[in-house]
C-alpha cells in the first residue's frame, strides 16, 4: 500500500515536471484564464493517475496528455458562458518575453479550433496527421484550420502594426 | 508574420512555482483519496444485486406456494355448490375463480350456480333497484390470529337461501321483516325456498364462517354484469389490526370471475 502511494507520488512529480508547463500553456492560451488552466492541468494529471494508461513511449504519453487536456478545455469552454480573456497585464506574469505579448494576445483571441491547431503545430511541433489524431478530426480539417488560423492572426497582426499598436 | 516568434512567446509561458507545487499537492491528495476511496461505480452493480436478493428475501412471505403474489396474510377461497352436492372451489390468492352463470338447463334448478328463473319471476331483491344474478358463490377466508371478517360489496348484495314452511311462507309481515322477498316451491311440495337479503355488508366471526352460507347476488342489466363490482374482505386480527383485500367481480361470456385486485 505504502509502495503504491510512493509510486503515485513519484508519478505526479515526474508528470508535472515533464509536462506541467506544456499543458499549462496550452490551457492558458485556450482558456485565457489562469484558474481554469490550473484546474484543467490538475484534472488531467489526476486522470492520468487514476486511469494509469500504458504508453509505447514518451511521445505517446505526451500526445495522450494533450488529448485529455484539449478535451477538458473544450468542455470547460462549453460551460463558461462568458468567454474570459486574460488582460495583457496579467499575461505578463506568465509570458517571460515582453516583446511578444501582443502576438500572444492575438493568438488567444482566435477561435478555439484555430488556436488548437496553431498551438500544436507551431508551438508543440506536431505534424498535420498527428494533430488530426490528437483532436480526432481529419487531416484536411487540420490543414484548413491551420490555413484559416494563420490568415486570422496575420490579419490581426498587420492591422495592429498598421495602426501603430505595436 | 513570424510564427517562430509566436512559438517563442507561447513557450515562454510557465506555471509559477507556487502553482506547480499546488498542482502537485492537490494531485497527491486526490491520489490518496482515490486509493482510499470506494469505487462507487464498480460497487453499483454489487449493490443492485444485493438489493434484489434482499428484496427477494423480504418478498418471500408475500408469495404463495404457486409463486403468485400474496398481498395479504390470509387466503380467500371462493366456493360454489354444484348440482351433484360437490363443491367447486378456487383459492383466489393463487388464481382467478371462474363460475359459470345459469344456463337454460338450469332454469328450474335452484341449486345451480345461478338461477335465471328466480330472477325472471321475482325480479330484484327488495323490490326496487337493479336486477340480480343470484349465484351460489360464497367466500371463505383462512388465516391466523383472525377474529372476524367483514365482507362488503360496492354493488350487489349478499343473500342467504332459506327454507320455509307453508305457515312461514304465508306470514307476509314476518317475511318483509326478515327481508325474504323471493319464494319458490317445487310442484307438489309444501316446502318453500326463499332468498333472504343480508345486505351489502356483513361481519362473520372467523371460527363461525361455516355457519354463514351467504352467497353473492350480482347486479346486471339485461344479463350483462355491471362494471367495477368490488368485493372487499376486511380482516380484523386479534391484536386489533386489520387488513383489507379487494376482489374484482367480472363477467366473462357466460360466467363470472372473481380475482384479487
Amino acid at each position: 500500500m505504502q509502495q503504491l502511494v510512493w509510486s503515485a507520488e513519484r508519478d505526479i512529480e515526474r508528470v508535472v515536471d515533464t509536462y506541467g508547463h506544456m499543458l499549462f500553456r496550452i490551457c492558458l492560451v485556450i482558456l485565457c484564464n489562469e484558474q481554469d488552466a490550473e484546474d484543467v492541468v490538475q484534472d488531467t494529471i489526476i486522470k492520468y493517475l487514476t486511469k494509469s494508461p500504458t504508453f509505447n513511449d514518451s511521445e505517446h504519453e505526451k500526445a495522450w496528455l494533450i488529448t485529455i487536456t484539449t478535451n477538458r478545455c473544450k468542455n470547460m469552454r462549453r460551460y463558461n458562458f462568458i468567454r474570459k480573456h486574460m488582460d495583457i497585464s496579467n499575461l505578463q506574469l506568465y509570458c517571460q518575453d515582453e516583446e511578444n505579448y501582443g502576438l500572444l494576445d492575438d493568438l488567444m483571441k482566435l477561435p478555439d479550433k484555430h488556436k488548437f491547431v496553431l498551438l500544436l503545430h507551431y508551438v508543440e511541433g506536431y505534424k498535420v496527421d498527428e494533430i488530426a489524431k490528437i483532436l480526432s478530426i481529419t487531416s484536411s480539417a487540420v490543414k484548413k484550420r491551420l490555413q484559416r488560423g494563420r490568415e486570422l492572426i496575420r490579419n490581426r497582426y498587420e492591422k495592429e502594426t498598421e495602426y501603430g499598436l505595436r | 508574420m513570424d510564427f517562430d516568434k509566436m512559438k517563442h512567446a507561447v513557450k515562454s509561458i510557465e506555471m509559477s512555482k507556487e502553482m506547480e507545487n499546488r498542482v502537485k499537492a492537490n494531485c497527491k491528495n486526490a491520489g490518496m483519496k482515490k486509493s482510499k476511496q470506494i469505487h462507487y461505480k464498480s460497487w453499483i452493480s454489487v449493490a443492485c444485486a444485493f438489493g434484489i436478493v434482499l428484496l427477494m428475501i423480504i418478498g418471500i412471505p408475500y408469495f404463495n406456494n404457486s409463486g403468485d403474489l400474496q398481498v395479504a396474510n390470509f387466503t380467500i377461497t371462493a366456493y360454489a355448490d354444484l348440482n351433484d352436492d360437490s363443491q367447486l372451489h378456487t383459492n383466489l390468492s393463487a388464481e382467478k375463480a371462474t363460475f359459470e352463470l345459469g344456463t337454460e338447463d338450469r332454469l328450474d334448478n335452484i341449486g345451480g350456480v345461478a338461477t335465471r328463473d328466480r330472477m325472471d319471476t321475482l325480479g330484484g331483491v327488495g323490490g326496487d333497484g337493479p336486477n340480480y344474478i343470484f349465484t351460489n358463490v360464497k367466500l371463505k377466508l383462512t388465516g391466523e390470529e383472525i377474529e372476524s371478517i367483514t365482507y362488503t360489496m360496492n354493488k350487489g348484495k349478499f343473500i342467504e337461501d332459506v327454507i320455509l314452511t307453508v305457515e312461514e311462507a304465508n306470514n307476509k309481515d314476518q317475511l318483509v321483516l326478515d327481508k325474504i322477498y323471493i319464494m319458490l316451491r317445487e310442484p307438489g311440495s309444501d316446502i318453500y325456498q326463499g332468498i333472504k337479503e343480508i345486505g351489502n355488508t356483513y361481519t362473520v366471526p372467523y371460527n363461525e364462517q361455516d355457519q354463514y352460507e351467504y352467497t353473492l347476488a350480482i347486479p346486471h342489466d339485461d344479463w350483462v354484469v355491471e362494471d367495477d363490482i368490488i368485493l372487499s374482505a376486511i380482516v380484523n386480527y386479534t391484536d386489533g389490526n386489520s387488513e383489507q383485500q379487494d376482489i374484482i367481480v367480472m363477467q366473462e361470456s357466460n360466467s363470472i370471475s372473481l380475482a384479487l385486485k
